[in-house]
């Protein structure tokens, strides 16, 4: 048997005690930049305490980024969850071993890139003129322009769907896998009883991996909120404020239109106990 | 497995399936395409799959001084947060999976909880820190900014791979005299060894891919390749379009290069899991 040893003090104790320092600093300086009133431009700061809070919620444009974050949110999830399921389903029902390979090789692809690198990727396939993506539809209407990026209505959509390009096909990789590691008699048996295959999998296999389906979800909520490299090179939040999500628009009241720091802060920390407590909740859900 | 006929539903789904292996690949291979173009064959109306290749673009991007430092840069700071990452996290990560106690369950779900903090909400007061200490714009500012994010990934990732070892193995070590550390040196890190490969690997490549932090903790000297690559294409409309393309292809090729690990790591988790 083990005997008592140093080796989990040894080994835990600087780890751990390094991991909160490097976060916790971060996390209560933000809360102290965002209780001040400092200014890029400015080297001086006083105390304003919850003004910047206070300000936030009669900001329009605030308002907006928080319910475009949102849709950003349901869209991304939803969405991923949809190709994922659907794709990996396809792939246990038709592919052979071999084939299942390759299209998990293929699949894995997209969610390796850099997200810079993805969102270029698609910029250019969007560019109404020269794009590959928009090409289908010049062709169709003999050249009429369709412009997804600069549009206020479809601009969302399209972003997401590189987001989804991304982690909808990574995912249907891990929900084959999923499948495959099922025992195979449930399946049998309703195969016996005649039910048809997407019967089997609506009401055996997926009732059956709802647990992992579900952390699945709840990783693809934490990884949306990470939307700002792919809103930063495809739109920058545009047409508009049309995708000026939270960090999004955190970011350029930072650094690009005023330089104030502490009003950036102040939204970086609502942000940061928003999604603690909602993550903390689920969390706490899924484990139980 | 009995065999099926060929009916119209396989045969949708057969067809549904290959489209999107298509969609997975194909934008990427025609941006490499796009790479090998000048820049009339790029602007043309009917996309052009037959054109004369020119190395222009990518002899190019590798004679600027700003990829190349940026590509310094890159490589310096995810090397050594990745190292300092492997350093701590793993050792700690085996002490989780080992040595349970009653605060397990809350290291495990504090890791994890390092993921939910907003980049912004980390990036705005470390600017501000590393201002105030001169270390702004800096390589070892950033380097502490990502081995925050390489420890908690490797930690998280590598206490399944720890706990996988068949314990018997780790006993048997034990009866024959070995101390803990050996143990741990001798046993646990070979034979896990595969899987923490792969741990390390997706660690690499989560802070290679990284952004919004590179961008707000740097200004000129420490910025990263995805920076340098984002700035290439705000020179106007007049993009110089097969330059920028040959650049996301070269900020692409480093993870890319993981392919083949990252999948292989995928598959032990789940055979770790049937079994």
């Amino acid at each position: 048997m083990r005997r008592r040893s140093s080796l989990p003090v040894t080994f835990l104790v600087p780890t751990l005690a390094i991991l909160l320092v490097l976060s916790m600093v971060p996390t209560l300086y933000a809360i102290v930049i965002a209780l001040q009133n400092r200014e890029l431009s400015a080297p001086g700061y006083s105390w304003i305490w919850f003004s910047n809070f206070a300000d936030l919620f009669t900001d329009r444009r605030f308002l907006n980024a928080v319910w475009v974050s949102v849709k950003w949110e349901i869209v991304t999830v939803i969405a991923t969850m949809v190709v994922a399921i659907g794709l990996g389903v396809l792939m246990f029902e038709v592919a052979g071993p071999r084939l299942r390979n390759f299209y998990c090789l293929l699949f894995i692809i997209p969610v390796l890139l850099p997200r810079v690198s993805a969102a270029f990727v698609w910029k250019f396939a969007y560019h109404p003129l020269y794009g590959i993506a928009t090409y289908p539809y010049r062709l169709i209407t003999g050249g009429l322009i369709f412009d997804p990026l600069s549009k206020p209505g479809t601009a969302l959509f399209a972003v997401a769907s590189v987001d989804v390009w991304q982690w909808g096909l990574f995912f249907a990789v891990i929900v084959l896998k999923l499948l495959e590691t099922l025992p195979p008699q449930p399946i049998e048996a309703a195969r016996l009883d005649h039910a048809r295959r997407w019967q089997i999998h609506a009401h055996v296999t997926l009732p059956m991996l709802k647990a992992p389906l579900i952390s699945l979800m709840f990783v693809k909520m934490i990884e949306s909120l990470r939307s700002f490299d792919l809103i930063y090179v495809m739109t920058r939040g545009g047409p508009g404020v049309a995708t000026e999500t939270l960090d999004m628009y955190a970011f350029s009241q930072g650094f690009i239109e005023s330089g104030k720091v502490s009003y950036a802060s102040a939204m970086a920390v609502l942000m940061m106990i928003a999604t603690v407590i909602t993550f903390t909740m689920l969390w706490k859900r899924v484990q139980a | 497995m009995k065999q099926y006929r060929m009916r119209p539903g396989r045969l949708a789904a057969k067809a549904i399936l290959a489209l999107a292996g298509f969609l997975a690949a194909f934008p990427l291979v025609w941006t490499a395409l796009n790479a090998l173009k000048n820049n009339v064959d790029i602007i043309t109306r009917v996309p052009k799959v037959i054109f004369t290749p020119t190395l222009a673009n990518i002899s190019y991007i590798l004679g600027r001084d700003s990829v190349l430092t940026g590509l310094y840069n890159s490589a310096v700071a995810c090397g050594a947060a990745v190292l300092i990452g492997i350093v701590l996290g793993l050792p700690a990560a085996y002490a989780v999976a080992r040595y349970p106690n009653r605060f397990a369950g809350d290291i495990q779900f504090f890791v994890l909880s390092l993921r939910f903090l907003p980049p912004v909400a980390v990036a705005i007061p470390l600017m501000v820190i590393w201002l105030q200490l001169g270390l702004y714009d800096t390589l070892p500012a950033l380097i502490v900014t990502y081995s925050l994010l390489t420890i908690s990934v490797i930690m998280w990732l590598a206490i399944p791979a720890f706990q996988g070892v068949p314990k018997e193995i780790e006993e048997a070590a034990f009866v024959d005299g070995y101390g803990a550390y050996s143990v741990f040196w001798r046993i646990a890190l070979p034979v896990a060894a595969r899987s923490l490969i792969g741990a390390i690997a997706f660690s690499f490549v989560l802070v290679w891919n990284e952004f919004l932090i590179a961008l707000m903790l740097s200004s000129s000297n420490a910025k990263t390749l995805p920076i340098v690559a984002s700035e290439l294409s705000q020179q106007g409309m007049n993009v110089p379009w097969g330059i920028l393309n040959a650049s996301v292809v070269l900020l692409s090729l480093p993870p890319l290069l993981f392919l083949g690990v990252l999948s292989g790591f995928l598959n032990s988790v789940f055979r770790q899991k049937k079994s």
